[in-house]
C-alpha cells in the first residue's frame, strides 16, 4: 500500500472521529431545507419570482453557497484542527514528507465535499419538487442540473481551499476570518465595486458562475470557464500550503 | 543507533543547540540530561525531521528521520503528551496513526493493552489524566514496534507506580536490543533507568558516558550529584 493510499485512509477515519463534518453536513442541510421553504412561502411577493416559474425554482435551488460555505469551514478546521490540538506533530512524525499530508488530506476533504454537496442540493432539489408538486407544477427548468453539479463543483473545490488556508495559518479562527474578510472585504466590497470586470474572475464571482441560475447578457463566466479558474485558485492555495509546511517548524 | 553530529540550532540571537555531537548505542537507556532550556527538545526536533537545524546532522541507523520510509515501523517518538483530539477515544487515535502508517488494525489494542489503558480504550482523550496520556503517547510511539525509541520527559505527569512501570518497561525496550533515548529533567528517577548519559546545557555537550564511569570520575555519590556537578562546572566556564 503507497503513502498517500495509507495516509488518505486515515485522514477518512480523522473525519469519521470529529464531530465537526457531520454537524455541519447537518447544518448545511438544514440551511438548504429553510431556503426552499422560504423561497416557497415568498413566491410571488416582494419581488420574489411567482411558484412554478423557471426564475422561481432557480430562486428555491441557489443552494451553491451554503454548500461552498460549509466545506470551507470543514476544510479550514480539518487542517486548522491539526495544530489547534497538536496532531500535526504525530501526523508529521508519520509522514515525515509533509507534501503527503497535504495531499491525503485534500482527497479525504475532496470527497466529503463532493458528498456533503451532493446531499445538500439533492435534499434541498428533492424537498423543492415536493412543493412544486403539492401546487401541481411538475416540471424543473433546464438549469436546474447545471447548477446540482455546479454546487457539487463549488463545494468540494472550496473544500480544498479550506484545508489549504488552514496549513498556511495554522489557526482555524484565522483562516476562517482571513476567508471571510477577503470574500467580503477584498471581492464583494472592494474590487465588486471599483472593478467589476474583474470580479468574475476572482474565488466567489467563478463561484457564483457555477451555483447561481445564468442571466442572459450577464457578464459572468462559462461553467467550465468558471471550474477552471475555481480549480486553479484551488491547487494555487494548496501548493502554497506543501511550501508553507515543508519549511515550517512543526511543534 | 541514533548519531547527532556538531548538531546547530539557532533561533534568531539565541542559539539553542551548539555543535552538539554524541551517540546512542541499541540495547542500552540512554538519559538526554540538562536544565529547562538546555536544547534537549529542540535536539530531539532536530532528530525527528520536525526543525531543520542550521548545522550539522542528527541520523538514525545512518539516515535522516525524513528520510526514512515509513519511520514509524524504526522510530517511536513521543514528544509531547497533548497531542490528541479530545473528542476521540483512546482507540480511535490508535487506530488513526496506524491506518497513516500501514500498521495492523490489531496492533492498537496491544499497545493499550502493553501501557495499562486497555480499559479505557473508548474513553474520550480529553477525559483521561495527564498520566493516562502519558501512556497513550507511549502507546503511539509503540504502535510500529520500533527499534529506537525516542521519548521527551515521559515520567511528567506519572504518579509513583506508573514512574516504577515506565522505569521496567524501558529497561524491558532496551533488553531486547532496542536504542531507548529519554530526556528529563527528574534526575532522582532518571537515575534508576539510565545506563548511560548525555548532559547538557546552553546547547552544549557537557558530559557523555556511562553512569557509573562518569560518577566515578567526577567523584560524585550518585547522578543528581554528578549532574549539580557538571552543570556548576559549565557556569563557570561560561562565566
Amino acid at each position: 500500500m503507497t503513502a498517500i493510499v495509507r495516509l488518505t485512509r486515515a485522514e477518512f477515519r480523522k473525519l469519521a472521529t470529529t464531530r465537526s463534518y457531520p454537524i455541519t453536513l447537518i447544518v448545511a442541510v438544514g440551511l438548504a431545507l429553510l431556503e426552499v421553504a422560504a423561497v416557497a412561502m415568498a413566491a410571488g411577493r416582494n419581488g420574489v419570482p411567482r411558484l412554478g416559474s423557471a426564475a422561481g425554482t432557480n430562486q428555491m435551488l441557489k443552494l451553491g453557497a451554503i454548500c461552498s460555505v460549509a466545506m470551507l469551514v470543514v476544510g479550514i478546521m480539518a487542517a486548522g484542527g491539526e495544530f489547534r490540538h497538536k496532531t500535526i506533530i504525530p501526523a508529521v512524525l508519520i509522514s515525515p514528507r509533509r507534501n503527503g499530508l497535504v495531499l491525503a488530506k485534500a482527497i479525504a476533504v475532496g470527497a466529503a465535499g463532493v458528498v456533503l454537496s451532493s446531499l445538500t442540493f439533492g435534499l434541498g432539489l428533492a424537498t423543492a419538487v415536493a412543493v412544486l408538486a403539492f401546487r401541481h407544477f411538475h416540471h424543473l427548468p433546464a438549469d436546474t442540473w447545471r447548477l446540482y453539479a455546479g454546487s457539487v463543483i463549488s463545494g468540494t473545490l472550496f473544500g480544498l481551499i479550506g484545508v489549504a488556508l488552514g496549513f498556511i495559518t495554522r489557526s482555524t479562527v484565522a483562516a476562517a476570518l482571513g476567508a471571510v474578510g477577503w470574500v467580503l472585504f477584498g471581492e464583494i466590497v472592494i474590487l465588486g465595486t471599483m472593478a467589476p470586470h474583474l470580479a468574475r474572475w476572482l474565488i466567489t464571482g467563478a463561484s457564483m458562475a457555477l451555483t447561481d441560475p445564468a442571466v442572459p447578457g450577464a457578464s459572468t463566466l462559462a461553467p467550465t470557464t468558471a471550474t477552471a479558474v475555481l480549480s486553479a485558485y484551488a491547487l494555487a492555495l494548496l501548493a502554497a500550503a506543501v511550501g508553507v509546511l515543508a519549511r515550517r517548524d512543526i511543534g | 543507533m541514533i548519531r547527532v553530529e556538531h548538531l546547530t540550532k539557532r533561533y534568531g540571537a539565541v542559539t539553542a543547540v551548539d555543535d552538539l555531537s554524541f551517540d546512542v548505542t541499541p540495547g542500552r537507556v540512554t538519559g538526554f540530561l540538562g536544565p529547562n532550556g538546555a536544547g534537549k527538545t529542540t535536539t530531539l526536533r532536530a532528530l525527528l525531521g520536525l526543525t531543520t537545524p542550521d548545522g550539522g546532522t542528527a541520523t538514525i541507523n545512518g539516515c535522516r528521520y525524513r528520510d526514512l520510509s515509513n519511520p514509524a515501523r524504526y522510530v517511536g517518538a513521543a514528544l509531547d503528551n497533548d497531542c490528541f483530539s479530545p473528542g476521540r477515544s483512546a482507540s480511535q487515535h490508535l487506530q488513526i496513526m496506524a491506518s497513516a502508517a500501514g500498521i495492523s488494525s490489531r496492533r492498537p489494542a496491544e499497545v493499550l493493552e502493553l501501557v495499562g489503558l486497555a480499559d479505557s480504550a473508548r474513553r474520550k482523550v480529553g477525559g483521561l489524566s495527564l498520566g493516562m496520556r502519558q501512556r497513550l503517547t507511549l502507546a503511539t510511539a509503540l504502535l510500529g514496534d520500533p527499534e529506537v525509541l525516542v521519548l521527551d520527559e515521559p515520567l511528567n505527569g506519572l504518579d509513583p507506580d506508573g514512574i516504577r512501570w515506565m522505569r521496567e518497561l524501558l529497561r524491558k525496550l532496551a533488553h531486547e536490543g532496542r536504542t531507548v533515548l529519554v530526556s528529563s529533567h527528574l534526575l532522582a528517577e532518571v537515575a534508576h533507568t539510565v545506563d548511560n548519559v548525555v548532559v547538557i546545557a546552553r546547547g552544549r555537550q557537557v558530559a557523555e558516558g556511562p553512569v557509573a564511569a562518569l560518577t566515578a570520575s567526577h567523584h560524585s555519590d550518585n547522578l543528581e550529584d554528578l549532574f549539580f556537578d557538571l552543570i556548576n562546572d559549565r557556569k563557570l566556564e561560561v562565566h
